[in-house]
């Protein structure tokens, strides 16, 4: 579970948020949606405890993975290795993190590239290895930042099928994208972020219901569009 | 945090032995000054013995002091600039572990190379004939020499955002010990005692076999170790700020 509550932060003379709320349950997909520069990254970098907001709290029940924006594989380490070093960092003891790598590389279906160099994969098996590297330490929260970008159909649909497996093993995923098929695909709930802050909050039914509109394209348009007039 | 220093380190160490042909661009960097000694050695052949043996230790004394700067120069590039060319430090610096944990670990593993290449310069000499006799004991000194211009290196890589931009300030960095090498060769023979408590120049003073005081050694190596804690400790605190970590 992770909640949000009344985040601020400045950078410079961008507001890049401004009074951000929201919760994310655990056993669902949270979608975190907004145009660019709405402020969806700045708020993933903060609920990681990568950035200090300026005002306002995160409350997350027990440890985050993070696959943010950045995804640094190390080029000159296997798969394998990069995965240990990461372990390692967490200090999960070498027997268990072993056999936590090997299932990682099952579930994520790496066996086979597991004792390549980072350098010589896809992008998707990139965005899978990152992803098993979130996922070492068995967190209990997840937040994946626009993590289909680039990807190929057969690559995106086999991350998706990942999230929806770590969602029904009760985990707490909170995802953020600007693709809004993708979001109504996979998401469970969906936090509709514009110019730093919430303007709604619910599933893609409920979005849609608020706005009065059929397509959740229109709902996004006509929800993000009312806040820029009332700002 | 031991723990994790070791683990930061060794995997630096690992990660830079793969860079095969970074390896050999750094062996071929400090095989240059046995090279050319050993040309100059070939072409004083036929000049008085006395006269061969000033000239060459000294040379010899600036290639050496300029080793402490070169074997760490292409790890200390990638370390960190490289690091956050490749977006990687942001999911380093996510894991439960201290700053400087992190730039202690990647000090250590630049520190080592540093050394083996004050090592290697050495064994160099001595393979082509240079007489070494009176810059045994000086040499050691080099050791914590190559400890503070690992830390130099990893501040300053830590500085820059792209391992380009490390290079050029790192090959600049490698006139800081050829110039003040130089300047203790030929203008400062009989330096003050102050001047041989300052890191690089008491190491070259040192190399160079300028009289001194039993006090000197001693100081030396504190004031060396001290430089190098606040090396490390400012570049702890450059990763606590935002644009490092983000910035590109």
């Amino acid at each position: 579970m992770i909640e949000v509550r009344r985040l601020q932060k400045r950078f410079g003379p961008i507001q890049a948020l401004s009074d951000l709320s929201f919760s994310a349950a655990n056993s669902s997909i949270t979608g975190l949606l907004g145009a660019n520069g709405a402020g969806k990254t700045t708020c993933l970098r903060i609920i990681a405890g990568a950035l200090k907001p300026d005002a306002g709290t995160v409350i997350a029940e027990g440890s985050i993975g993070c696959l943010l924006d950045h995804m640094g594989l190390y080029a000159r380490l296997t798969v394998r290795e990069n995965l240990a070093y990461f372990g390692q960092l967490q200090r999960i003891p070498a027997p268990i993190l072993a056999t936590r790598i090997e299932e990682l590389l099952t579930t994520l279906n790496l066996r086979e590239v597991a004792d390549r160099r980072a350098a010589t994969l896809s992008l998707g098996q990139s965005t899978k290895v990152a992803l098993a590297r979130a996922l070492v330490h068995n967190p209990a929260n997840v937040l994946l930042d626009e993590p289909t970008n680039g990807l190929d159909v057969p690559a995106v649909r086999s991350l998706r099928d990942h999230l929806r497996a770590l969602r029904d093993a009760g985990v707490c995923i909170i995802f953020s994208s600007h693709v809004l098929d993708e979001a109504r695909a996979l998401c469970d709930s969906l936090v509709i972020v514009a110019h730093g802050s919430v303007v709604a909050q619910g599933s893609p039914a409920e979005i849609c219901r608020l706005a009065e509109t059929d397509s959740l394209e229109d709902a996004f348009i006509q929800l993000t569009q009312t806040e820029v007039a009332c700002a | 945090m031991l723990e994790q220093t070791l683990v930061i380190a060794c995997k630096e160490i690992k990660d830079h032995l793969r860079e095969v042909r970074s390896l050999w661009a750094s062996a071929f960097h400090l095989l240059m000054g046995p090279i050319v000694i050993s040309l100059v050695l070939f072409s004083l052949r036929n000049a008085p013995h006395a006269k061969t043996v000033q000239i060459i230790s000294s040379m010899a004394s600036i290639f050496l002091l300029v080793s402490a700067f070169t074997g760490g120069m292409t790890i200390s590039m990638d370390i960190l600039a490289g690091e956050r060319e490749r977006r990687s430090l942001l999911p380093l610096l996510l894991n439960p572990v201290s700053r400087s944990a992190v730039v202690v670990g990647k000090w250590l593993a630049i520190m080592l190379l540093a050394e083996v290449g004050v090592v290697l310069t050495y064994a160099a000499f001595r393979l082509v004939g240079v007489p070494l006799a009176p810059l045994a004991y000086a040499t050691l000194t080099l050791l914590p020499l190559a400890a503070f211009a690992a830390a130099v290196q990893l501040t300053i890589s830590t500085f820059c955002r792209t391992s380009k931009e490390a290079q050029t300030y790192l090959s600049m960095l490698i006139f800081v010990p050829m110039g003040v090498a130089m300047f203790m060769v030929f203008l400062a023979p009989h330096p003050s005692w102050w001047l041989l408590c300052v890191p690089i120049l008491g190491q070259q003073a040192l190399l160079i076999n300028a009289p001194h005081s039993a006090i000197v050694l001693p100081t030396l190596l504190l004031a060396t170790a001290w430089c190098t804690a606040l090396c490390l400790q400012y570049a702890a605190t450059l990763l606590n700020r935002d644009e490092i970590v983000y910035g590109r």
